[in-house]
């Protein structure tokens, strides 16, 4: 299989027009040169290449589940995946060239409307790489507004999301504190937090900005913004989190969605791609990357972050599945995902289990178990069920979308039996 | 066009509707959600005609300098959709994610044989997430080793990346300029590495698609002064089964995977990065680490060594079994993909550069770069907003910055000699329109909208939709 249109004759045309007898000859000062072919595989047609990754998809086995913690199992709408295939779309890059991308450029323009609208914030960017780099994004930005270092964050950090902090704030010689006082540069909560805890910020944010620190709320399950009190309205200066809720597949993964939003003081220091609408030449209304001072292949080593690529398929997807829902259709999803979790819980609390949360939740419980956790994951595995996350011996974080059906629940309840 | 917000209408449903009360109290919950609803014949027709206002790779050449802008195989789409891959939870246990495991794996070790590296990383999500966590890892080798080496140096032709990175550690970089050749000075060099470098940060084949003529010289130097060799490997494009980075002596280096193999670049993103290194610094690398025993993968977190993690998961999945597709569409013949490229970009070159200025007067590989210093009447700007006019996507403009006027060129292996002429033709004619009739091309793009004002965009910044 091959993807280079050159006839042998075009390539003897080619390096006559060059000047040059062989390719060899272009490559020659390419050093040190190999001298054997890499040792890979035989090239594969494209029937063998179907069979080969549809093999290696089948050793993946897809059950239903019943776990979250920062990827939730909610359905996509065909045609987000239909309208991002557009080729116009995909494979198009960073719109430096506006008149060639006014698409991709609305679209964003759109995404961060969207978001600002779901958290209450003023400002967001077009994108960044995934929940856990937008929050040590979002601390970086902290520490360069407040000229401090030190970081506290909040019981109930998604832990995959404070490794990655962690790993950034190394890198960026910041220091975590367990206080809140003078030298703190922001004050991180999660909401709902990991064990599905949906919480009143309000305290909190009072003692942050008491300190002069920046308050930040970070988000894995976005969906609850649809029910939820909007991060901007209890005082959120910073608002990141994780987009992949909004009809992105869960693929292992990634790639997901980050995304990040501000007040409207710290326009200047966001990092990343932000898309604004201006006019043309003749007046006719646009859009085009804007603030670009803020960024690396114009600033440099001054720049506010050294993003580049960032996530823009996704954000036209999570725009496109915004847009389809639509007000009525992301209420339903948060209500039939809060629904269905509270169900579980309930019927849960019946057969031993006890609810751990401290008040509310929305769709992630966190409960103790009547036996080994590990033994009770083990035996909802046998249904062909992924039981949720054990989190200690006797602790599951379990989890609901939209697409757990009662008989879903039933199932669960039945191999628990 | 209207915004989607604009749209007031009887909503598709997709899920179940519910009635249901929640026990939360009003403090927790929302006023009002003020989103649109839209059906679904409309949001269909919204972006498709937006689309239709977009350009990329399967519209026409698309030859953006530094980015790679090659055919993605449309296999790779359906392969990365298969339900084993799209619809697995991230959290699922290791023994029902094998098949991901495997491609994690598999990729792993063709990028270690292409690179020539002993190990690599596959979880940050783009090249500049690469440099920075080959930052840190050099950061913390020196920490251990109990030395002190608060610089880096970087030569004036790199990405803006990399000084970004750089300073995002908390390091300072120490520029050096490039020779007449557009070679990285070696005497600057030179005279800039001390004891408290920690690393020489490289683009190879560098940003003027030249190859670094005196990259051994600088190599010696840096590994005599216990400095690491860093190589950003966004060009990579050019040495693939030609030459293996780290025989031209480097320790560490990233591969844009998006760039070299293929993957959709979506308007911007998602891309995925690798940071492949030497076997001293294998211990750094993130976690979780991939293992294989007995045929079974398993994922290790136990590495003490580790500078942690960078992705919420293990990194952009999706992206890596499409770059995993094209490396073995190619297998063992991934030599012809840079030979193409480097075939492509000679002919552009010798096609055009009697009509504009060439800086460095040398053989290409991947990509060049020309100038439009000598062209009277306009600059660069006009040129690609010309290009426009004629179907296809201008170059990388007034990058990199030492070169005045710059037009950055990469075509890649996937575009026909047909295809390449007609470009070429363009850029022929628009040197030539700018000396006769300059005003069609300062007038230019003669589409709408045209020209945008990007100074208002700033100064009067309106970045979003609010109800009213």
């Amino acid at each position: 299989m091959n993807y280079i249109p050159h006839t042998k004759e075009d390539v003897t045309l080619m390096l006559n027009e060059i000047g040059a007898s062989s390719i060899d000859e272009l490559i020659e000062n390419f050093k040190p040169c190999l001298t054997s072919p890499l040792k890979l595989p035989e090239p594969m047609n494209e029937m063998q290449l179907v069979s080969y990754f549809s093999e290696l998809a089948g050793k993946n086995k897809i059950f239903k589940y019943f776990v979250g913690a920062g990827a939730y199992d909610h359905y996509s709408p065909a045609v987000v995946d239909h309208l991002i295939k557009r080729g116009e779309f995909m494979t198009a890059y960073t719109p430096y060239q506006p008149e060639a991308s006014q698409g991709m450029l609305q679209a964003m323009y759109e995404f961060q409307s969207f978001i600002c609208l779901l958290t209450g914030m003023d400002v967001s960017n077009a994108s960044l790489y995934d929940g856990a780099s937008a929050l040590a994004e979002a601390v970086l930005l902290s520490s360069s507004y407040t000229k401090k270092r030190h970081v506290f964050v909040d019981n109930g950090l998604n832990p995959s999301y404070y490794e990655v902090l962690k790993t950034y704030c190394n890198g960026s010689d910041l220091e975590f504190t367990n206080t809140i006082d003078e030298n703190t540069c922001c004050v991180i909560s999660q909401n709902p937090d990991f064990y599905g805890n949906i919480k009143d910020q309000r305290p909190l944010v009072e003692k942050a900005h008491h300190n002069k620190a920046l308050f930040i709320t970070c988000i894995n399950e976005p969906t609850s913004l649809a029910l939820l009190k909007p991060p901007g309205e209890y005082g959120s200066d910073i608002v990141v989190g994780e987009g992949q809720s909004f009809g992105i597949p869960l693929s292992f993964g990634g790639p997901y969605l980050g995304f990040l939003a501000v007040k409207n003081f710290l326009l200047k220091k966001i990092p990343g791609r932000i898309v604004g609408m201006t006019e043309d030449k003749n007046g006719k209304k646009g859009f085009v990357l804007t603030l670009q001072a803020r960024e690396q292949f114009i600033r440099r080593e001054r720049a506010t972050s050294n993003i580049t690529t960032n996530q823009a398929l996704l954000a036209l997807a999570a725009t496109i599945y915004l847009a389809t829902v639509g007000r009525k259709g992301l209420v339903d999803v948060a209500k039939n995902s809060y629904y269905k979790a509270h169900l579980l819980y309930e019927k849960l609390g019946k057969i031993g289990f006890k609810g751990l949360n401290e008040k509310y939740f929305y769709n992630e419980f966190c409960v103790k178990t009547p036996k080994a956790a590990s033994k009770i994951f083990s035996q909802l595995l046998e249904q062909k069920i992924v039981g949720g996350l054990v989190v200690d011996d006797d602790k599951i974080i379990v989890c609901c979308t939209e697409k757990n059906s009662t008989a879903d629940i039933n199932a669960y309840l039945e191999a628990l039996k | 066009m209207k915004l989607i917000f604009e749209y007031e209408q009887q909503p598709t449903e997709h899920v179940e509707q519910i009635q249901t009360q929640l026990d939360l109290p009003s403090e927790l919950i929302r006023d009002s959600l003020p989103l649109p609803n839209v059906n679904e014949i409309d949001i269909v027709r919204h972006y498709t005609n937006l689309s239709k206002k977009n350009f990329g790779i399967d519209n026409n050449l698309y030859p953006l300098g530094s980015c790679t802008m090659k055919y993605n195989p449309k296999v790779s789409e359906e392969l990365a959709r298969l339900k084993g891959f799209a619809s697995i939870h991230p959290r699922s246990p290791v023994e029902y994610s094998q098949g991901s495991l495997e491609v994690i794996w598999e990729l792993q070790e063709a990028l270690k044989e292409i690179t020539g590296m002993d190990d690599v990383s596959i979880q940050p999500a783009a090249g500049s997430q690469c440099e920075l966590l080959g930052i840190m890892i050099a950061k913390r080798h020196f920490e251990n080793k109990n030395e002190k080496r608060t610089k880096v140096i970087i030569p004036d032709s790199s990405h803006g990346t990399n000084p970004a990175s750089v300073a995002m550690c908390k390091l300072e970089t120490i520029t050096v300029c490039s020779d007449s050749r557009g070679n990285m000075d070696f005497n600057e060099v030179k005279k800039k590495i001390s004891p408290d470098v920690a690393l020489v940060m490289v683009t190879n084949p560098n940003t003027l698609g030249l190859y670094e003529e005196n990259l051994l010289e600088i190599k010696d130097l840096a590994h005599q002064n216990g400095t690491l060799m860093y190589c950003d490997g966004a060009n990579m494009n050019a040495l693939l089964g030609i030459s293996k980075p780290k025989e031209q002596g480097f320790d560490m280096m990233h591969l844009n995977l998006h760039k070299t193999f293929a993957t959709p670049h979506g308007g911007g993103g998602p891309g995925a990065g690798a940071l492949a290194v030497r076997a001293f610094l294998s211990d750094y690398l993130l976690v979780p680490r991939i293992t294989k025993e007995d045929g079974k993968f398993q994922l290790d977190y136990k590495k003490e060594k580790s500078v942690g993690k960078v992705h919420s998961f293990y990194g952009n999945f999706g992206i890596l079994v499409r770059a995993l597709c094209y490396i073995r569409i190619w297998g063992n013949q991934i030599r012809h993909v840079s030979e193409n490229a480097v075939l492509n970009a000679n002919y552009l070159f010798a096609k055009i550069r009697d009509s504009y200025h060439v800086p460095y007067d040398r053989r290409c590989a991947h990509e060049f770069v020309v100038s439009a210093k000598n062209i009277p009447n306009g600059g660069t700007i006009d040129i690609a907003k010309r290009i426009l006019d004629y179907g296809f996507h201008p170059p990388t403009v007034y990058f990199p910055l030492i070169v005045e006027e710059a037009l950055m060129i990469e075509p890649t292996e996937t575009e026909s000699k047909e295809t390449l002429d007609k470009y070429a033709q363009v850029l022929v004619n628009i040197a030539k329109e700018l000396r006769e009739k300059p005003e069609i091309v300062k007038d230019a793009p003669h589409t709408e909208p045209s020209r945008l004002d990007e100074v208002k965009a700033a100064r009067q910044p309106n970045l979003r939709w609010s109800p009213q």
